[in-house]
């Protein structure tokens, strides 16, 4: 009997594997699941990977919040802008998208953050910052 | 005279800008430490300050003589400055 394993991309943003879908094919653009991250799919030694296209931009970090806010249904606070320019300054100065409201720059601090992906949200009605609010 | 209030904040945090905009509207002078434009060793020491005073490490982190305000809160910040 032969097994047919899931295969699987790796999303470095959030860490996570997420299914590859059918059709699927090297060089295409997709959404990350979970953290909403556009990603080109790249075949390596250790399987599918997910490559960050317009990494450190505002282009970058704007799609993946609204791709999350999309995915998640949720609505994003009057502080949206506040914290876009708070995450590019984050990127300048730490390396990359760690939330604006924080001195945490460990990958599950990336935005959004490990306990928004969680459901955060869902508990408390908005993630940490208010960058993220559930839809009333 | 009592002390200058002091406010521990981040550069890229949205409410510690609210807090120190309220203090600037309201023409208090203030120190400020932007604790993530620190080099390292301070930085570790304004943290280890912040979490003796608060217990936690949210910003902002406003001191006014005794009191300490954690957050953006009008209300507390107009309260403790008697405005």
């Amino acid at each position: 009997m032969t097994v047919h394993e899931i295969e699987r991309v790796f999303c470095p943003v959030c860490l996570a594997k997420f299914k590859f879908a059918e059709g699927w094919k090297e060089g295409d653009l997709v959404i990350c699941p979970i953290c909403g991250q556009k990603l080109r799919l790249v075949r390596s030694a250790e399987g599918w990977i997910g490559k960050r296209p317009e990494k450190g931009t505002e282009k970058e970090i704007r799609e993946r919040s609204e791709e999350f806010a999309r995915i998640r249904g949720y609505v994003f606070g009057d502080v949206k802008e506040e914290i876009i320019e708070g995450l590019m300054g984050k990127y300048k100065r730490f390396g990359d998208f760690y939330c604006p409201c924080r001195m945490n720059h460990t990958p599950e601090f990336q935005c959004p953050c490990k306990p928004t992906r969680g459901g955060d949200v869902e508990k408390d009605g908005r993630c940490y910052c208010w960058f993220f609010l559930k839809k009333t | 005279m009592t002390k200058k209030p002091k406010v521990y904040a981040l550069s890229t945090c949205p409410y510690c800008k609210r807090t120190r905009r309220f203090l600037d509207e309201h023409k208090i002078a203030y120190d400020c430490i932007e604790v993530d434009l620190l080099d390292d060793a301070e930085q570790d020491k304004a943290i280890e300050e912040i979490q003796k005073l608060t217990g936690k490490s949210s910003f902002p982190v406003v001191i006014i003589g005794d009191e300490i305000i954690v957050g953006h809160d009008e209300e507390r910040l107009r309260k403790a400055l008697k405005l």
